[in-house]
């Protein structure tokens, strides 16, 4: 076993100490971010613990997590930073009356200005500055994660403007100059697929895709979540769960539904699946009537091909 | 420098993968972080810094099994084969060396990892001289299949196989037929050996040469020359063409008007502080998008051409937000439904199948159009009609193009004939022309690229 090899097993106990079960690629990948410093860009579909990941790495690093949830209309003001422009404008009233004790005994309008000059830009220093999430994730004191969610929903002038972010780590204001980061944060960005994102994006990230899981790392991602769950019920209902997958549905069941399936199974009592009780609580599984009405006539087939398979 | 990544990544280029420069220094210290020797490990950190989208990592994964993992020289002996594959599976594990082996035309110091049995240990010997030859020669620019009797010959030339032959002859001279038969064996080997490197250097390859060449020329064929077969690789290319026209007119759109103050907004609101302006309102522009319409003949003498169009269309819709596609022979009918219901390809076969029979009716596909979409027509909206203006002598149509041509921005008529065959017969293109912003030939799919290139750029 070698050295990286090694680190990435205990990379994987330590996530899984977070309750994240990840499989050898997650863990790979995540181990070259840390030593490559790179951003992560994760795709696949919708509940596989893309944005889980994030939050899982973030306590095991015991670092702060940055949160960017990204929406079509997100610009640099809401992402980035601001201006504190109320701040601002107090500050100008207030100190009013100061600038005629400034400018008191200037003559000419020439003076007045010299004088003004000496005063640099003091209402576009640090102090007036708003940090959002990108920002505040570069000036944190040691080292943060930053999570961009869902970046196929921004606006692709938004990718532009991650991408010296992405690469350098610092961020250019007009009025105040190039801000380094501190401690280079963590970077994570995950995306659903809606669209395609920028060549020079993705250039930037390494990529990761999170497919549905296989079967057996389903059951210990169900076991750690949901530990009651007898072991007989949780074979199963994983089973019945990537049966159900193959079937053509419009949503499939993600990871996230699986174990909600699996709560609501165990504050049902039950030790095994049958076919009323999958019936009744098919709605926690399915979200569209057009997929439960697909599902139901399969229930006998799927529930024995659950049950009986080892 | 890595030779064997270089290799590696060389071979993903010929598969269609994408990557530059920079993703290659990253490949290059993922491998110093964790080495060749553990070959999942690799693959999954490779995977992340070279493959870059969903269908990227299965490309991947398949070559990365190719270069990697598949053993080659299988047939040179006949027998062990299956042990002789697990020994060098055992050796991509065991020896990194091995990779580069596998690799096709490293040289140094490879094969010599396996033990074993005496003909286990000469194969390795015959192959590791056969491709440090292969090196030697430059055996990874061999481009075509043609090439193979060339680069066979340098290989044998490398290896001097020219004396092996008057060594063999000499000794049959002399009459020792035993040793000549032994000298002779070896040489078959090696011959085979050749074989083989050859063989799976061309499969690295690709054929990637011969695929771009085929591409280009493709672009500049006029589609009514093209052949069946090349028709099938239309497709892909269209929605490479696309995928470039979509990212080069994607950046400059530009939303709302940023930075310019609503003032009188922003007075009115601040009345209440005394007219200091503690907030701000913006001025917004509503971004207006433009409506397209598209209007493809189907009858058998252009449909191929609005086959390409319509796909053409479909692959721009990240850029193209509201387009309506309609087909005709006769009637026009609305087929925006099944491009989102089916893959772009299926469709076509569909619309095909339903509507693709008869002549052209210009003078009732033009009337029925106007009808469908008189109501949605604005000074936003832009009508691309594709057809080659041959109504077979029919009702032209043209009062109802004309009333088009009134109420739209812009009205293209795309003629895939060429220019000098306009106006003759039975072509009324000239009196569509009196009705329509700009004729254009689109002859090949060069000029249709160019020519959607400068209506996305007017459009914005």
């Amino acid at each position: 076993m070698t050295d990286a090899r090694k680190d990435i097993e205990q990379l994987i106990a330590k996530l899984a100490e977070q309750g994240y079960i990840a499989s050898s690629a997650i863990a790979t990948t995540l181990y070259i971010a840390q030593q490559l410093e790179r951003p992560i860009l994760i795709e696949g579909p919708p509940g596989v613990g893309k944005t889980e990941l994030a939050n899982a790495t973030a306590a095991m690093l015991a670092k702060p997590l940055f949160r960017l949830q990204c929406y079509e209309g997100l610009d640099e003001s809401k992402a980035l930073y601001d201006w504190k422009y109320s701040k601002q404008l107090l500050y100008v009233q207030v100190l009013k009356e100061q600038l005629h004790d400034i400018l008191d005994g200037t003559d000419g309008l020439a003076n007045a200005v010299e004088r003004l000059h000496n005063f640099d830009d003091i209402f576009y220093s640090e102090r007036f500055l708003e940090p959002r999430p990108l920002l505040k994730a570069l000036q944190s004191d040691d080292g943060a994660v930053l999570l961009i969610d869902e970046i196929d929903k921004a606006d692709y002038e938004f990718e532009s403007l991650l991408l010296e972010i992405l690469a350098d780590f610092s961020v250019t204001l007009p009025e105040i100059g190039t801000l380094r980061a501190r401690h280079k944060p963590l970077v994570i960005l995950t995306s659903n697929n809606t669209r395609d994102l920028s060549d020079a994006l993705k250039r930037r990230c390494l990529h990761l895709y999170i497919p549905f899981p296989e079967a057996k790392l389903e059951s210990r991602i169900v076991q750690s979540r949901v530990p009651a769950v007898p072991d007989e019920l949780r074979r199963q209902l994983v089973n019945f769960v990537h049966g159900v997958r193959e079937l053509d549905l419009k949503k499939q069941p993600a990871i996230s539904e699986t174990i909600d399936w699996a709560r609501s199974l165990l504050l049902l009592h039950c030790d095994s699946l049958s076919r009323e009780l999958v019936e009744d609580t098919l709605n926690v599984l399915l979200k569209y009537e057009e997929d439960i009405n697909m599902v139901s006539p399969e229930l006998h087939g799927l529930i024995k091909r659950a049950s009986s398979n080892l | 420098m890595d030779e064997t990544l270089l290799q590696f990544i060389r071979h993903l280029r010929n598969n269609g993968l994408a990557i530059s420069t920079a993703e290659t220094l990253d490949a290059m210290r993922v491998v110093a972080t964790l080495g060749y020797s553990d070959p999942d490990l690799l693959r999954d950190g490779l995977a992340s810094c070279l493959a870059k989208t969903v269908e990227d990592h299965s490309h991947f994964a398949a070559c990365f099994e190719r270069f990697f993992r598949a053993p080659i020289g299988e047939s040179i002996t006949d027998n062990n084969t299956k042990d002789e594959a697990e020994n060098t599976d055992l050796d991509d594990t065991n020896n990194p060396n091995e990779g580069d082996g596998a690799g096709g035309g490293e040289g140094a110091g490879n094969g010599q990892g396996s033990g074993g049995s005496g003909s286990i240990g000469q194969r390795d010997n015959t192959l590791s001289e056969v491709i440090r030859a292969a090196a030697e020669i430059g055996l990874e620019n061999i481009k075509f299949r043609t090439q193979r009797g060339v680069y066979r010959r340098k290989i044998l030339n490398a290896l001097n196989d020219e004396q092996k032959v008057s060594d063999i002859q000499q000794l049959q001279d002399a009459g020792e037929i035993e040793q000549a038969l032994i000298l002779g064996q070896l040489r078959d080997r090696q011959i085979a050996a050749v074989k083989d490197v050859i063989d799976r250097q061309l499969l690295l390859n690709n054929d990637a040469a011969g695929k771009q060449l085929r591409d280009d020329t493709i672009k500049d064929t006029s589609l009514s020359a093209m052949e069946h077969y090349h028709r099938e690789r239309l497709p892909p290319l269209i929605r490479k063409l696309a995928k470039k026209l979509a990212s080069r007119h994607r950046q400059r759109h530009k939303r709302a008007r940023r930075g310019k103050l609503d003032l009188g907004k922003t007075l009115r609101r601040n009345i209440a502080y005394g007219g200091i302006p503690f907030h701000r309102f913006w001025k917004t522009t509503r971004k207006d998008k433009s409506d397209i319409f598209v209007l493809c003949d189907i009858s058998g003498s252009v449909s191929a051409w609005s086959r390409v169009l319509l796909l053409f269309v479909q692959a721009l819709s990240d850029v193209l937000p509201n387009t309506r596609s309609f087909v005709f022979c006769g009637q026009s009918i609305e087929v925006s439904d099944l491009f989102k219901q089916y893959p772009a390809d299926e469709a076509m076969a569909i619309i095909q199948q339903r509507h693709g029979l008869g002549g052209s009716d210009y003078g009732l596909a033009l009337n029925s159009f106007w009808n469908q979409i008189e109501d949605k027509l604005n000074r936003r909206s832009c009508v691309i009609i594709l057809g080659d203006g041959r109504g077979n002598g029919g009702d032209t149509g043209i009062d109802a193009l004309r009333s088009i041509y009134h109420r739209a921005r812009l009205v293209l008529w795309f003629n895939p004939e060429s220019h000098y065959s306009w106006n003759t017969g039975d072509s009324e293109i000239r009196r569509y022309q009196s009705a329509s912003h700009y004729v254009a030939e689109c002859g090949s799919l060069r000029k249709l690229e160019r020519l959607l290139d400068q209506l996305l750029s007017l459009l914005r």
